[in-house]
């Protein structure tokens, strides 16, 4: 039992690994555009499928990854800078944008499953002999994607503590009219912000499909649920709560699962948000009302 | 009975559900502006307890299909039933998701809501048949007057039609009533209504419930015509064609809203059935929703209040009156 219970631990951090590469990216873009983006599934699934294209063609794994992620940037950019600026300009509220990215999202997933005529996709790559290490049993690439989870934290952490360009992007999260003020080139960094989190949401999605091993229109709609609790369960904005809320679900999610209730893992995981909502509600959701779009 | 005459009764029986869902939704989202994203479960819902409570004790695992609680309950009561699942599932949903909290978290939540319940309904056989779906629900209303529904579809449209009435009668009536002012207050500044003294929390809880109900109702409707349900059939898209209806024809407006009914439900996802078919099969489903979603994006661009908005101008000229300055009489 123990050793069930451990085993289903090592694949709740492979899981969290994966949501958290994802969640970061969604917090980041969330915190400082405040657009609840919806359409960061589909994003996702995107990306996946750009992956799933690189290994259809023969090329290696690690150019489908990086591609994975740079299909990612390119969809949010395109996405951000001219969608969503429009509806902006006609003055959309923060509420009706989220609405804006639902649609996106409807348009976005119904592409792809008209491109991808409605099949699931086998997408095994990296795939190599488990290791066994007591009760725990863990695939190289299961190493792979907690070791790249890691060094995304690091970096983007980096990033953002230590550049001019994270300090900026800070500053505009916090109070992008006062940041406008002081100088800060408000435009780059909102484009800067949707780069980086495009391209965290699209390599996500190919670390998820790499996981999952199988990639169709709703992968990334159906992951979406546990990268929202995620981030809104880590506090907007916040980066190790991120991380560290992704721990938390993935386990949570895993355990569940090991204990021979796979339909209701995911339950599970958003169970968690729940709860601590209906315990603590100002801890999750102490945002005010008032916040501004910033694209 | 010609193939035109079972297609028109057919398409009346669809315009009588989904006008029941716009209303609901309306009184929701357009009167108490709570953004109900997970609407579909609420039909879903209703569907079911009415299917199992048709369908007869299950046969248990090994069989055709399998479902919690069969029963033979004799006619109109499967429709009761199904509107008490409706409300149930809205007051344990509406219990922990309408607490105070920004509008887009609630929406979120909402939408999470209707992801996983589709993800456990297709995942727990036991419960209504997995993914598979529950079929073969018989026609109530039919055995009463010993008729077959593909031969009859006029009776069951008149039915439905009659009950969408009666509910679009009910719910503009209590959209006008002094509840239906205090949920509009609500919608516009909560903060304000609530500081005069209307309890927002328990205000949201009834309309959820109210709409809940006519959601469960609606999907007993739908589930005793076409006699099948299954996971493919309430999608978090599906949601979204209700709510591209309500925002095309008139947020607010319930006129709007059976314009909105008949122009997106009906014609726009009908009409391509007397297209040329392109593609493999399949195809043109998914450009139908790719179409839905432009619609919906185009809708929130250009006509964000919908092609008959809300009727704002009563209260405005209302008050115009109280302000005037009454006339000084001369000569007095």
């Amino acid at each position: 039992m123990s050793g069930q219970l451990i085993a289903s631990i090592a694949d709740g951090v492979v899981l969290a690994a994966i949501l958290a590469v994802a969640a970061m990216g969604f917090t980041l873009q969330f915190s400082l555009t405040n657009v609840l983006n919806l359409s960061f599934g589909s994003v996702m699934t995107v990306g996946a499928f750009v992956a799933y294209l690189i290994a259809v063609v023969h090329l290696t794994p690690w150019l489908g990854i990086a591609l994975g992620g740079v299909a990612g940037a390119v969809t949010t950019v395109v996405l951000g800078r001219g969608v969503l600026r429009l509806y902006a300009r006609r003055r959309t509220q923060l509420f009706e944008m989220m609405m804006v990215t639902l649609g996106l999202s409807l348009i976005i997933d119904y592409t792809v499953q008209a491109i991808s005529h409605n099949n699931i996709y086998g997408y095994s790559v990296l795939q190599g002999s488990a290791l066994s290490m007591g009760p725990i049993r863990v695939t190289p690439v299961q190493v792979g994607i907690v070791i790249l989870a890691l060094v995304v934290l690091l970096a983007t952490w980096g990033s953002l503590k230590f550049t001019r360009m994270g300090k900026a992007l800070r500053a505009t999260a916090v109070e992008p009219g006062l940041a406008r003020a002081c100088g800060i080139p408000t435009g780059r960094v909102v484009l800067v912000t949707w780069v980086a989190s495009g391209f965290l949401c699209g390599l996500a999605g190919v670390v998820f499909v790499i996981s999952t091993q199988s990639v169709d229109y709703t992968t990334g709609e159906g992951f979406l649920p546990l990268v929202i609790a995620a981030a809104i369960l880590g506090g907007v904005g916040n980066l190790w709560g991120a991380v560290g809320a992704s721990l938390v679900m993935g386990i949570v999610t895993e355990v569940v699962a090991g204990l021979g209730q796979g339909g209701y893992s995911t339950v599970a995981g958003f169970a968690i948000l729940v709860v601590v909502l209906l315990l603590r509600p100002g801890a999750v959701f102490g945002g005010s009302e008032d916040r501004q779009l910033v694209l | 009975m010609s193939a035109w005459s079972f297609y028109i009764g057919t398409l009346l029986i669809y315009f009588a559900v989904d006008a029941l869902s716009a209303i609901s939704l309306n009184l929701q989202f357009g009167y108490a502006g709570v953004v109900n994203f997970g609407y579909i479960v609420f039909q879903a819902a209703g569907a079911y307890a009415a299917a199992v409570v048709v369908l007869g004790k299950s046969a248990g695992p090994g069989s055709f299909q399998q479902y919690v609680f069969g029963a033979h309950l004799p006619f109109p009561l499967d429709l009761v039933v199904a509107t008490l699942a409706g409300a149930l599932l809205s007051l344990a949903v509406g219990l922990f998701s309408l607490r105070r909290m920004r509008r887009d978290y609630q929406a979120a939540m909402l939408l999470i809501v209707s992801l996983i319940a589709l993800q456990v309904v297709s995942a727990d056989v036991p419960l209504f048949n997995g993914a598979n779906g529950l079929t073969g629900v018989g026609w109530p209303l039919g055995q009463i007057f010993g008729l077959s529904a593909p031969a009859s579809p006029w009776v069951y449209a008149a039915w439905a039609v009659g009950i969408a009435i009666v509910v679009y009668v009910g719910v503009v009536w209590l959209s006008r009533s002094p509840w239906g002012r205090s949920l509009r207050a609500m919608r516009d500044h909560e903060d304000a209504a609530s500081a005069m003294g209307l309890n927002i929390t328990a205000l949201r809880l009834q309309v959820f419930v109210i709409g809940g109900a006519i959601a469960g109702l609606s999907g007993g409707l739908l589930v005793e015509y076409i006699g099948a349900w299954s996971p493919g059939a309430w999608g978090y898209a599906e949601t979204f064609v209700v709510f591209t209806a309500i925002f095309v024809g008139g947020v607010g407006n319930y006129k709007g809203v059976l314009l909105g009914t008949l122009l997106v439900p009906i014609i726009f996802l009908e009409l391509p059935r007397f297209l040329p078919s392109i593609g493999y099969p399949g195809l043109t489903d998914s450009l139908q929703w790719v179409a839905i979603g432009l619609a919906w994006m185009l809708c929130l661009l250009f006509r964000p209040r919908g092609i008959i908005p809300e009727r704002r101008a009563r209260a405005k000229r209302l008050a115009a009156t109280m302000l005037e300055p009454s006339p000084i009489k001369e000569g007095a």
